[in-house]
């Protein structure tokens, strides 16, 4: 739920939570205002009349068209007027009456009289209703203007806090921009930009230190490996047993296996610095029909049937490099996990590109396979790291990657993202089939 | 030959000297910019290989001078740093090649020999490298056995030439499928390639009378045996 539309039901409640205990004390101070003013004015009648007894006039002149009455009473009470709220049903206009009587008492030459006046006063229903109507005006604005004003203010005062979610939305620490946030009065915006801003601050510095520390890793480890790498040349030219040697092949196998994870690791470092920035676009099929055409001999070795899809003149938004990369480990891995005497179908067309082989059913969830270091079986000459760059390859671009297992058929497939592409040309697809023969063996 | 290896790490330095005096080059290696800079003015080198990332100066300005100096020494630039920028610069700034550490000696000697046939082509009968009954064009790319035009693959004469350069050292499969598909090559089952790719070498010299010259070494790799040892 929105924060203003939480707002308004909070305010909405609370108005009609208050509302009824607001009537009955507006009725009741309607009410005894009315009763009061009633009182003052009879006790001012009675006073009037007082005083003429007292004067020795004759009362009955003032009492003439006045409901008033006097009569003489043996003591004097205590309170000397008496007010009493008096209702009644009136049978004649048929409706409920209120009067309100008062009775005065004067000393007056050592009698002791009591005054008595009435008038009708305006009933308590009279006023409620008066009241509901007045109510019901009053609710149905309140909840409009409440409704409108919200939603007019909240843009206006949420607008900061708007933006602030923006900013933090388009932040990512691999741009190392700075998040700037928009300038605000409210203290609990300023709060929010300035602990969004320090930890935003702190988080970049944080990743670039520890970009740095990787990279300098990487390359740190790289002078250290060339040592051993050439030593153990050295060493084989050396006269050896076979056992020796042995053990020197053993040893060159797994520094090649460090000097690749390095390698690989570092690719995928730069490619989080955005170290491959291009503008410029490749023919992504020429550099995709040259990839196939190196990697036949491979695929004749292994008795696997080329599918070549490859449309003709697809721009693509990559640098050259990764798009060579990216290519390569997506047929690498066609050719390494194919079934015995299996295919590789690769598709291009200016929107995707997909490449599917035969082959076992992964073990894992496919998509699981993208984590850096996970391998489907536990082969031991691959390092685990060639999907991670394919998808961080896909990554930086805006390519969209998935890894499917359909029918037997392992599938991998690119989307390139709509700014990569130039013009949605209609690209001519050629079809080129060869049999793998075996030549090679 | 004379060459320069500038690098900083003792080590390595000493492994290139080792492996580049054993080929009968005359090395000499210099670990800071300074002494390195003073060596490039002072004496004529054939070969210079340059190390970017030193304790005291960066191998690009190295270059700079050297290109400023006129000095025709080839330059092969070794860094630690993939960086393409470096490799752009390096190439721009006039140098023939680049290598990135961690590579095989056998690879470095390759490259050189690659840029020396560049930089000095009307020695040793221009483009054509032989040994023995081998001949190799570097132009055509073409390879010969006795005059005899042997029928090979791009891979299978790029392996050949690697041999034949690398003569009498054992080269090990990674080296050679380093050498052929480069370092980004990972995933492929390039080892059993590497054998594949021997055998049937092996095969088509054989076709054309050839001398077997490639031996298997057990557990390491492979030699291209040659009695008389040449420069």
């Amino acid at each position: 739920m929105k924060l203003i539309n939480k707002l308004t039901y909070w305010i909405l409640g609370v108005v009609f939570l208050v509302t009824p205990f607001t009537m009955v004390i507006s009725y009741r101070s309607i009410k005894d205002n009315i009763n009061n003013a009633e009182i003052a004015r009879l006790t001012q009648v009675t006073d009037k009349v007082a005083a003429q007894l007292k004067a020795g006039q004759p009362p009955h002149q003032y009492m003439l068209d006045r409901p008033i009455t006097v009569k003489t009473v043996a003591a004097m009470p205590t309170v000397k007027t008496q007010p009493h709220n008096y209702n009644f049903y009136n049978t004649e206009l048929k409706r409920n009456e209120c009067r309100m009587d008062v009775t005065s008492y004067y000393n007056i030459n050592g009698k002791v009289y009591a005054v008595y006046t009435y008038n009708y006063v305006t009933q308590g229903r009279q006023i409620i209703m008066g009241m509901i109507y007045a109510l019901a005006w009053k609710m149905g604005l309140l909840t409009i203007s409440v409704l409108i004003t919200g939603r007019l203010l909240s843009k206006y005062i949420l607008s900061p806090f708007n933006q602030t979610l923006k900013s933090i939305g388009q932040f990512t620490l691999g741009n190392r921009e700075k998040l700037v946030l928009p300038a605000t009065t409210t203290a609990e915006f300023k709060e929010l930009n300035s602990f969004l801003k320090n930890m935003t601050d702190r988080a970049l510095q944080e990743y670039s230190a520890v970009k740095e520390f990787s990279e300098n890793a990487s390359h740190e480890v790289q002078t250290p490996l060339a040592v051993i790498r050439t030593k153990l040349e050295l060493l084989s030219e050396t006269p050896i047993n076979e056992d020796q040697a042995l053990l020197i092949g053993d040893m060159q196998s797994s520094i090649e296996k460090l000097v690749k994870i390095n390698r690989s690791l570092l690719l995928l470092t730069k490619l989080n610095n955005a170290e491959y920035h291009t503008t410029e676009q490749v023919k992504l099929c020429r550099i995709a029909k040259d990839m196939v055409r190196d990697m036949e001999p491979h695929m004749e070795m292994k008795g696997i049937t080329l599918r070549n899809h490859i449309g003709s003149n697809i721009p693509v938004l990559i640098h050259p490099v990764l798009a060579e990369i990216l290519l390569n480990n997506l047929l690498s891995n066609a050719i390494r996990y194919n079934a015995p005497d299996g295919y590789i179908d690769i598709t291009l067309t200016p929107n995707r590109l997909m490449v599917k082989n035969p082959g076992q059913p992964p073990v894992v969830e496919p998509e699981m396979l993208f984590q850096r270091f996970k391998k489907s079986n536990q082969c031991a000459d691959s390092i685990g790291l060639g999907l991670s760059i394919v998808q961080q390859i896909c990554s930086v671009n805006n390519f969209e990657v998935s890894y499917t297992y359909q029918n037997n058929e392992h599938i991998l497939q690119v989307i390139f993202a709509e700014e990569a592409l130039q013009t949605e040309q209609a690209i001519t697809v050629e079809e080129t089939f060869f049999a793998a023969d075996t030549a090679l063996a | 030959m004379k060459v320069l290896v500038l690098e900083d790490n003792p080590q390595l330095g000493a492994s290139i000297r080792e492996f580049l005096t054993r080929e009968g080059y005359l090395c000499e290696v210099a670990d800071t910019y300074a002494k390195a800079k003073d060596k490039i003015l002072s004496s004529g080198y054939d070969l210079i290989l340059l190390d970017i990332m030193l304790p005291d100066g960066n191998g690009l300005d190295l270059l700079r001078i050297i290109k400023q100096e006129n000095i025709a020494s080839g330059v092969l630039i070794i860094s630690a740093k993939e960086a393409l920028d470096d490799k752009i610069r390096g190439l721009e700034g006039g140098a023939d090649d680049y290598i990135t550490k961690p590579f095989h000696l056998s690879e470095l000697h390759a490259r050189l020999r690659a840029i020396y046939r560049r930089k000095n082509p009307a020695g040793s009968s221009g483009s054509i490298i032989s040994f023995n009954e081998i001949s190799l064009n570097t132009d055509t790319l073409e390879a010969f056995i006795n005059n005899q035009l042997l029928d090979i693959t791009r891979k299978e004469f790029d392996l050949l030439m690697y041999f034949v350069v690398n003569k009498n050292r054992v080269l090990s499969k990674q080296a050679i499928a380093t050498h052929l598909w480069g370092d980004y090559t990972d995933n492929l089952d390039n080892l059993d390639f590497v054998y594949q790719h021997v055998k049937n070498l092996r095969r088509k010299i054989a076709q054309l009378n050839g001398t077997d010259y490639i031996d298997t070494v057990y557990g390491l790799g492979y030699r291209f045996k040659a009695t008389e040892a040449a420069i």
